[in-house]
């Protein structure tokens, strides 16, 4: 599904350069459940735009579903974006004016599809997520948990091959997180592939594979003697005093 | 998508309603500024008789003096209006199709009703030919014909806002009316008719003024010694009596004639110079040949009837215009940027660059349009104040082409405005204001 080649990333500012990835390399294959971990600054979320095609790369490959996307124009890009690619965000990213139908709605009509068709999805994306009644409902009307909820239903309703989610936990408390997971888990093995990011190492736990970014690069993990890289014990501690 | 991407625009303009308000009106007061300056240009300087101006030529000769001009701006014109001798030297001839010398003036009207008082009536005195030549609407009647002309009959043609004021509407045709010493018998009523500008009379700035109430044969202008109302230009001495004045060589009439064909024009153009010829054997007509057939829009443009007012107040009206747009494109970009990270959703959504262009630019056209109607709302006003200001009755008005205007102003107001904070909106980088939503 996801095929990257010595991808770098360099931020420049006037006088600043900042490699957020140094030739990262990194497959995912269809249907797979990968989470990625990594101190703050590592370059996951810049893995993340990469991946979801919102950022360009300065150098490698990229290759979604056996395409190389390097030399799309926007509108491809956007096209591809929209047809292939779910995005669940930490805080959540519903527009905040329209209620949950028409949040729901937003990358269906992108996608062109008739009313008759964007309804049924919509209908049944909430459905999945158990929010069927709150359809008419404004984002402020609704818990954390029920928005990101609703963020994941917008994230299906198109049934993209691939979820991107970004810390799609982290502004929820420990149950609601653990209902999301639930969701998340649910909608991979219906075939989905979905890569996560998030600082949790429980959380993490529970995809089929976990990547470590640290400086821009995958390192590679070994917890068999029972320790835990640095940054993993500094997030811990982190989350643990929040 | 066009219609989602309207939606949008809606539902932004609908989510600040101050701010929206406040864009509509600043388009509006350009708009309405804009379409009312552009209305009178309009008035000013249209075509009034479109399908026959080409057709219809003013008559200029040249009886003028070597010693003096008649016009101080252009030595070498002839004098705009032509002399009673003349006049009647030159409608003997049979070549136009149509011919009318004519002259405003303001006899006492004697109004039958016991409740009606005697008043002053702006009077047309012309020929026969002056309805059919400038296709003049009439309501009841007609105009009269060549013989009530040579035969000096005491008919007239009255407008409508005449025969509504002496006779309450109903038709008139065949009753009697008393003017000066005389009765004058009605025989056409005219349908409402206000060419614009009024092209056949602009001496005076009488350009936009309403067309006269009554019209009579040119031939009562003698009989009725009727003092001309407009400008009369004069070299030579001559006596006080009114038999002199016709006699002189003061210029006082508008000519006016319909000519269809180059070969028509040229005949009579022959004629003319040789009428002149005539006369300089009579010891007139001292200058060499001068004589014109000036087109309608051609003589519009020699008599400057677009007021210099006008041009400038249309180029101020476009410039506040143009002012109110620019200033809109900064409160645009802090609206629309203030909308960042809902944008970097809907891009990451799916939306593309040119999608989301289109969307923001869809939203300042809508307002543009809310403010271009407000704007025409405005302009009517405006034009009415203008109306009563310059008492033009209802000439400034706005007329379909007018309307059409004010929405194209209001677009192009709107996309003035709009385009480029629409443009810096669809170049942010979604991934930058996700993480801020």
């Amino acid at each position: 599904m996801i095929k990257l080649k010595n991808v770098q990333k360099i931020y420049r500012t006037e006088h600043v350069e900042t490699h957020a990835l140094g030739g990262l390399s990194l497959s995912i294959a269809a249907g797979e459940f990968v989470s990625v971990m990594g101190p703050s600054g590592s370059g996951k979320t810049t893995l993340l735009n990469i991946t979801g095609l919102l950022d360009t790369f300065d150098r490698g490959s990229y290759l979604l579903d056996g395409r190389d996307v390097s030399g799309l124009s926007d509108r491809q890009m956007s096209k591809l974006r929209n047809a292939m690619i779910g995005f669940i965000f930490q805080s959540f990213n519903l527009i905040p004016d329209i209620n949950v139908f028409d949040n729901i709605d937003v990358p269906l009509r992108y996608r062109g599809w008739k009313a008759k068709r964007r309804r049924e999805a919509i209908e049944e994306a909430l459905g999945l997520v158990g929010l069927t009644s709150r359809i008419k409902h404004l984002p402020s009307q609704l818990s954390g948990g029920q928005q990101q909820r609703v963020a994941v239903a917008r994230a299906l309703a198109g049934n993209p091959a691939l979820i991107l989610a970004d810390e799609p936990t982290g502004n929820l408390d420990s149950a609601m997180a653990m209902e999301i997971m639930d969701l998340l888990e649910r909608i991979n093995q219906l075939g989905t592939t979905l890569v996560m990011v998030t600082h949790d190492p429980e959380l993490a736990n529970r995809a089929q594979r976990q990547l470590h970014l640290l400086d821009g690069q995958l390192i590679d993990m070994d917890f068999s003697d029972g320790h835990k890289p640095l940054f993993v014990e500094e997030e811990a501690i982190s989350a643990a005093a929040e | 998508m066009l219609s989602y991407q309207l939606k949008n625009a809606l539902n932004s303009i609908r989510n600040n309603p101050i701010l929206s308000g406040l864009l509509i009106c600043a388009i509006g007061l350009g708009v309405a500024m804009s379409t009312a300056s552009l209305t009178v240009y309009y008035i000013y300087s249209g075509d009034p008789i479109p399908h026959k101006s080409d057709r219809l030529f003013y008559v200029q000769l040249d009886n003028w003096e070597l010693s003096s001009s008649s016009n101080p701006q252009d030595e070498t014109a002839p004098p705009t209006q032509i002399t009673y001798r003349d006049l009647l030297g030159i409608m003997e001839s049979d070549i136009p199709t149509h011919q009318s010398g004519m002259v405003a003036t303001y006899p006492t009207v004697h109004p039958s009703g016991v409740d009606q008082r005697p008043f002053r009536a702006k009077t047309r005195m012309c020929y026969a030919d002056f309805f059919p030549m400038f296709e003049v609407p009439f309501r009841y009647g007609s105009g009269w014909d060549r013989r009530a002309d040579q035969n000096a009959e005491p008919v007239i043609v009255l407008d409508a806002k005449t025969n509504d004021k002496l006779f309450g509407g109903a038709n008139s045709v065949g009753r009697t009316l008393r003017i000066e010493d005389r009765e004058f018998s009605i025989v056409g009523v005219l349908d409402p008719w206000r060419p614009k500008p009024r092209f056949y009379d602009t001496f005076g700035r009488n350009a936009t003024r309403e067309p006269e109430g009554i019209f009579m044969p040119f031939a009562f202008v003698e009989r009725l010694e009727l003092d001309n109302m407009g400008s009369t230009i004069c070299f030579g001495d001559f006596d006080d009596e009114f038999a002199a004045f016709l006699q002189s060589e003061c210029s006082w009439i508008q000519m006016w004639v319909q000519l269809d064909d180059d070969r028509q024009r040229e005949a009579y153009h022959g004629f003319l110079n040789a009428y002149a010829q005539q006369q300089k054997k009579l010891g007139r007509f001292p200058r060499p040949l001068n004589n014109r057939l000036v087109p309608v829009m051609s003589w519009l443009r020699d008599q400057e009837v677009v007021p210099d007012e006008a041009k400038g107040v249309l180029l101020i009206s476009l410039l506040f215009l143009v002012v109110c747009s620019v200033n809109l494109i900064g409160i645009l970009l802090g609206k629309f940027l203030a909308r960042a990270p809902q944008v970097g959703v809907r891009r990451a959504l799916g939306a593309s660059r040119f999608s989301i262009f289109t969307q923001h630019l869809l939203e300042c056209e809508l307002l543009g349009v809310c403010g271009g109607l407000l704007g025409l709302g405005l302009s009517i006003a405006v034009l009415q104040f203008v109306n009563q200001s310059l008492d033009r009755g209802g000439l400034f008005a706005l007329d379909g082409m007018m309307i059409g205007a004010g929405v194209v102003l209001s677009l192009v107001a709107g996309a003035v405005a709009g385009i480029y904070p629409a443009w810096r909106i669809c170049r942010v980088a979604p991934a930058t204001y996700l993480k801020l939503q």
